[in-house]
Parts: structure tokens; C-alpha cells; sequence
């Protein structure tokens, strides 16, 4: 009887310092961090996406990566959205497709106690947000003006021909892109005149043709601003055919690769280049202390500035802001 | 017969021959060009008609001529290809892949040493084209899938493949400029460069295999009526798969011209082009039922179409707004379709 009082005692205490023992030492549960962005064919994702997983890394937390392949749509991603949340993470970071179309994911994932930050593009309501981290187009479209502007030897009194690319007259990027041109043209440099503005359509042959036309058409043309990686194509392809190189400023957006070693052979004079990396580093590394510390950023809406690559960049410079391809 | 005689009705056979390749969609067009050649050389203050204008509508003309012609081939007999966009844009990309990846060079080969790489660029580009023709051939004939929804869901699947194989990125290579320059021949420049005559040459091809061969009797057989060609030992199957791969190989050779022109292989090199395609079959007076269209019409259709996007863009007179430029093409298509509805039929 005492043996078996004993004995059962014994486990009793011994069941009880395991699970004392067990609970005590336990690890404490990795964080989940979701990332939903626009379109994974997109390299300005792609070089988010290396950002994304450097930091991920870095503060030890588990990295759910998803978006569509290749559609930047709100009706494919509301979807993925709420696939993500299904699977209860930590904290989500979202690239909304369009402001109002995604309030509603954002809106649901804070009300599930779900930590978010919004990059790139953002929602109509951000109160609930953790932190907004956008790249500023108007302030690179500004910087496109500096240096087709430095290139031409802009000086007071003179008139330069200037012409603009985009791809359509209603993405947000696009517009903010030229309206920064715009006004940066008209408050410093009133000498520069912005001929013409056409639109590719996302297809750069389009983009070509548009430049054929307009060196025939504007013999003294001296600027073209392509406002977006199709037109930078079709606009660089135009200069080399026609053996104008150097002798057009021709300034480009978003640091791809190819595009970049054209700086290096004078096609571009400049190139402005995103920091998408930077975007998602800060996102993850704000969500994560607010997660873990309950501290909220200083300054809730941050703005990445963007950097203009010309031929007096560093090499150094250069490896930091080329897009990466994950090919 | 005496020889007089007989060169007479040779010389009237000629004529004959060439008055019946023009039908009265085909004429139309030609008045069309005139009319928009002086109004554009007007509004525009005499740029138009200038070897640089001409020579940029000839490089537009040669990027959509083939997706028309494959588009012409296909329609002919009651189908649709809606995948030569996305065909031109992974072409491109595998032809960019072979040369920057695959082989390790760059945009620093240029000039007449990078010519060879340019006719491997072609190759892989045309074998591509035909790979992907070969699979809407097989969803149409095996899985009886019908040409709408099954070269959808190749646009869908080789725009995708583009992406995945290009990082979403240009893939600029070696280029030989030279061959998207206009000639200057003795002193006097074309505005015909190689690439704009090489695909000039391909369409006369097609066009003559299109109205003088059993393979293109075939073709409007099968879209007047299957049934009919069916029973006159006909296989339609096989005649459908000789027109997709055709289709699938003008769109990798459209690839190609894409390439030499923008000196790289994008994912986007095909955006859109399609519907231009299809636009440019309407206007030539190909009917959308099948049975029906001339080369001609094609290759004059893709000429109005190019002539008006240029022309708008050189006006001086006034500025043209994008939209307009896309409400006066849309226009442009139901002219063409109005027209060709008040016709009667070419043949029964």
C-alpha cells in the first residue's frame, strides 16, 4: 500500500517536472510573415523578392511568398489573399493591386489580429496598417527630368525638344512618373519642351515605332524619357538602328539588367532606378518588431527614394540597384 | 494561230490574272491608301511621304505581315489562332535564351559578326513557332477542343512560358542593325530594309501557296465545307494540323523579326499583336466564317492599318489623341466588315 502511494506519487511528481521541463524549454513558435505581391513575372517583384527572404532570414522567421505568376489583378489576387490568411500567419505584407478592390483583404486580415504593412501601392483606409512603404514615381520622374536635363547641357534661354513614352494614360506609375517630369520641367528647367507623349501598349515594337515616327518628325529632338521597361526597349532599339547613340538623351525606368549594361555603352544616359529590395526588408523588419515587441515605427509612412544610375555610378552602386532575375 | 495573236491572249491572261487577284475589297483598299497617303501628307506638312516615314510603316507592316497572313490561313478554313501574340513573344524568348544564356553572349556582337547568331535567332525561333503550332493541332484534332478556346489557352500558357523563361526580363543579345536598315541603292534610299523584304518575299510565297495550290485549295475547301472535303477524301485533321503548324511557324518567324528589330527576345514583344492580327484579316476582306479572303487584301490591310497608326502619330495640323487613334482603327474594322457584307459572295 505505501509502495504503491510511493510509486504513484513518484510519477505523479516526475509527470509533472516533464511537462514543467518540456513546456519550460520549449521553443518559442516561429513567426510567419505571408507577402502577397502583384505579379511574379514582374522583376521589380523578383528583386523584392531577394530582399524578402534576405530578412526573412535574418530575423528567423518563416516567409510565405505568394502572388499571381503573372497577372497584376485585383480579381486573382483577393483570392490569394484569403488562401494566405486561411493559414493564419503572423503578419501580412500586401502589394494591393488597387486601392479600393483590396480594402476589404486588409480590412478582414487586421480584424483576424493579423499585422499589416502595405508596399509599393497602398488602400484607400490605412489607420489599421502597422506601415505604408511606397517608392515615390512622381520623385523619379523628377530625377528622369535632372538628367535628361544634366545630359542635353540645359542652359537658360535655349529651347530643347523633349518627348515622353508610356505605356498607358492610366496606370498610376505611368501618371505619376510624367506628372513629376512635368513639374520638375516646368519649375526648373522652363527651356524644355515636351513635344509629344505616345503610348506602347506594354509592347515595345510599338514603343519603336513611336520613336521612329518622332525622330522623323522632330529633327532636333534632343530628350526621350521612356517611362517604363517597354519603352526603354523599343526607345534604346531606335537610337542603335538608327546609329544615334549619344546623340539623344535617352533616360529609362526600372534597373534591368540589360538595360543597365546599356548605360555602360552609352544607349542610356540614365537609368532611375526602384529599390525594391529595400521596400521588402523594411516591411518585414517593421512587422516583426511590432509582432514581437508591440513597437510601431516612428514614422508610419515611409517613402523610398529612388536613385538615378549613370555612367558615374560605382560598380558598386551598380550590383546594389540592378533588378536580379531569379533565372 | 498567228504569233501576234497569240501573245495578245498570253499578254491578256497576264492581265487577267493579275486584275482577278485584285477583288473589289482589295481595290478599295488601294483607293483607301491614297486617300489616307494625301490627307497624312497634308495634315502632317510633308513628312509623310518622306523615305523615313515610309521606311518606320514598312518595319510596323513586316511586324504584324506574317500574324496575318498565319491568321489569313487559318480563318480561310473556319478556325482561329488566337496564340500568334504569345507565339512571337516566346520565340523571341527562346531565340534571346539560346544566344544570352545558352551561349553566353551579349549585345557587344553586333554588326556583320553577329549575323550567323541573328540565322540562329531565325532557326530556333521557326522551330519554336512550329512546336507551338503542332500543340493547337492537337487540341483541335485530339482533344477536339474547338480553335477559339484552344489557342486561348496556348496564348495563355505561352505567354506564361515567355515569362518563366526570360525572369519577366529583356534579353538583349548580338544584333546586326544593318538588317532593319532601309537600303540606299546608287544614292537613292528605300525605305526597304532586308528584314521588311525578306518577310515581303515570304508573303508573296504564301500567297501563291494560298491561290495556286492543291495545300491552299484544301484550305478554303475545308472552311466552305468540311463536310464536302470530308467526302472528297480530304483529311480534314491533317489539313487542319499543315495550317496551325504554318500558323505556329509564321508566328515563330514574326519572333524572329521581333528579335532583329528590337535586339533582344521580351516577354512583351507580342503583346496584343493578335488582335491586330485578326483586325488586319478583317480588313482584307477575309470572312470571319471561313471560305473566303485574298493574300492581297491581307497584305493591303496590314498596310491601312500600319498607314493610319504612323500617320496619326505625324499630324502637325492638330493634336491626335491615343484614343482617337483607337477609335478611327475600330472604325476602320467595320468599314471593312460593312463592305465586305455588301459584296457578293467571290465564289459558290
Amino acid at each position: 500500500m505505501n509502495k504503491r502511494i510511493l510509486s504513484v506519487g513518484f510519477a505523479a511528481v516526475t509527470a509533472v517536472a516533464l511537462t514543467l521541463g518540456i513546456t519550460g524549454c520549449a521553443p518559442e513558435k516561429k513567426l510567419t510573415i505571408a507577402f502577397v505581391m502583384g505579379a511574379e513575372s514582374d522583376p521589380f517583384f523578383q528583386a523584392m523578392k531577394v530582399g524578402a527572404e534576405a530578412e526573412a532570414l535574418a530575423q528567423g522567421v518563416d516567409l510565405v511568398w505568394q502572388g499571381d505568376p503573372s497577372a497584376y489583378d485585383v480579381a486573382t489576387q483577393v483570392p490569394i489573399v484569403d488562401n494566405v490568411l486561411a493559414q493564419s500567419p503572423d503578419g501580412l505584407v500586401l502589394i494591393p493591386t488597387d486601392p479600393t478592390g483590396l480594402q476589404a483583404s486588409a480590412d478582414k486580415a487586421i480584424a483576424a489580429g493579423v499585422a499589416v504593412a502595405l508596399v509599393d501601392t497602398t488602400i484607400n483606409d490605412t489607420t489599421d496598417a502597422i506601415t505604408t512603404i511606397t517608392g515615390d514615381n512622381a520623385d523619379g520622374g523628377a530625377k528622369a527630368a535632372d538628367a535628361i536635363a544634366t545630359a542635353i547641357g540645359y542652359e537658360d534661354g535655349k529651347t530643347y525638344e523633349v518627348v515622353v513614352g508610356l505605356t498607358s494614360a492610366t496606370a498610376t506609375t505611368n501618371v505619376g512618373r510624367l506628372n513629376g517630369f512635368k513639374d520638375r520641367v516646368a519649375s526648373t528647367y522652363p527651356g524644355i519642351v515636351i513635344k509629344d507623349v505616345a503610348y506602347s501598349a506594354s509592347n515595345p515594337q510599338t514603343a519603336n515605332s513611336n520613336v521612329n515616327n518622332w525622330l522623323t518628325k522632330y529633327p532636333n529632338l534632343k530628350g526621350i524619357f521612356a517611362i517604363d521597361g517597354t519603352n526603354a526597349s523599343g526607345a534604346a532599339a531606335a537610337l542603335q538602328a538608327k546609329d544615334l547613340v549619344g546623340k539623344i538623351a535617352l533616360v529609362g525606368y526600372d534597373a534591368y539588367p540589360a538595360n543597365v549594361e546599356l548605360i555602360k555603352s552609352g544607349v542610356f544616359t540614365a537609368l532611375i532606378a526602384q529599390d525594391p529590395a529595400a521596400e521588402a526588408r523594411l516591411a518585414i523588419q517593421t512587422l516583426v518588431a511590432y509582432i514581437k515587441n508591440g513597437t510601431k515605427p516612428s514614422v508610419k509612412d515611409v517613402v523610398i527614394p529612388n536613385v538615378t544610375l549613370d555612367a558615374n555610378t560605382s560598380d558598386e552602386d551598380f550590383a546594389k540597384y540592378t533588378y536580379v532575375a531569379i533565372n | 494561230m498567228s504569233n501576234s495573236k497569240q501573245d495578245t491572249v498570253e499578254k491578256q491572261s497576264l492581265l487577267n490574272q493579275v486584275k482577278a487577284s485584285f477583288n473589289n475589297q482589295s481595290i478599295l483598299l488601294v483607293a483607301t491608301l491614297v486617300v489616307l497617303a494625301v490627307v497624312f501628307q497634308i495634315t502632317s506638312q510633308g513628312i509623310f511621304l518622306t523615305t523615313n516615314t515610309l521606311g518606320t510603316v514598312l518595319n510596323d507592316w513586316g511586324s504584324y505581315i506574317l500574324l496575318a497572313v498565319a491568321q489569313t490561313f487559318v480563318v480561310i478554313t473556319g478556325g482561329i489562332d488566337l496564340s500568334v501574340g504569345a507565339t512571337v513573344s516566346l520565340s523571341s524568348v527562346v531565340a534571346g535564351w539560346v544566344l544570352v544564356r545558352g551561349l553566353g553572349l551579349d549585345s557587344t556582337t553586333s554588326g556583320s559578326d553577329a549575323t550567323p547568331y541573328v540565322l540562329l535567332a531565325v532557326l530556333v525561333s521557326l522551330l519554336v513557332g512550329l512546336t507551338v503550332g503542332a500543340i493547337n493541332a492537337f487540341l483541335i484534332n485530339i482533344l477536339k477542343i474547338v480553335p477559339f478556346i484552344a489557342t486561348l489557352a496556348t496564348l495563355g500558357a505561352m505567354s506564361g512560358l515567355a515569362i518563366i523563361i526570360s525572369g519577366g526580363m529583356p534579353l538583349q543579345g548580338p544584333n546586326n542593325w544593318d538588317l532593319g536598315i532601309p537600303y540606299n541603292i546608287f544614292g537613292i534610299q528605300l525605305p526597304i530594309s532586308t528584314t521588311v523584304l525578306a518577310v515581303m518575299i515570304i508573303t508573296v510565297i504564301c500567297g501563291l501557296v494560298l491561290h495556286k495550290t492543291k495545300f491552299g485549295l484544301h484550305t478554303f475547301a475545308l472552311g466552305s465545307n468540311a463536310f464536302a472535303t470530308r467526302a472528297a477524301g480530304i483529311s480534314p485533321a491533317r489539313q487542319i494540323t499543315k495550317v496551325y503548324m504554318l500558323s505556329g511557324g509564321l508566328a515563330g518567324l514574326a519572333g524572329a523579326y521581333a528579335y532583329i528589330r528590337l535586339g533582344a527576345g521580351s516577354p512583351s514583344n507580342g503583346s496584343g499583336m493578335e488582335l491586330y492580327a485578326i483586325a488586319a484579316v478583317v480588313i482584307g476582306g477575309v470572312s470571319l466564317m471561313g471560305g473566303v479572303g485574298r493574300m492581297i487584301g491581307i497584305a493591303l490591310g496590314t498596310l491601312v492599318l500600319f498607314t493610319v497608326q504612323s500617320g496619326l502619330l505625324m499630324v502637325k495640323v492638330v493634336t491626335v489623341s491615343p484614343s482617337l487613334k483607337q477609335v478611327i482603327v475600330a472604325l476602320l474594322i467595320v468599314a471593312a466588315v460593312a463592305v465586305q457584307a455588301l459584296q457578293k459572295p467571290a465564289r459558290r
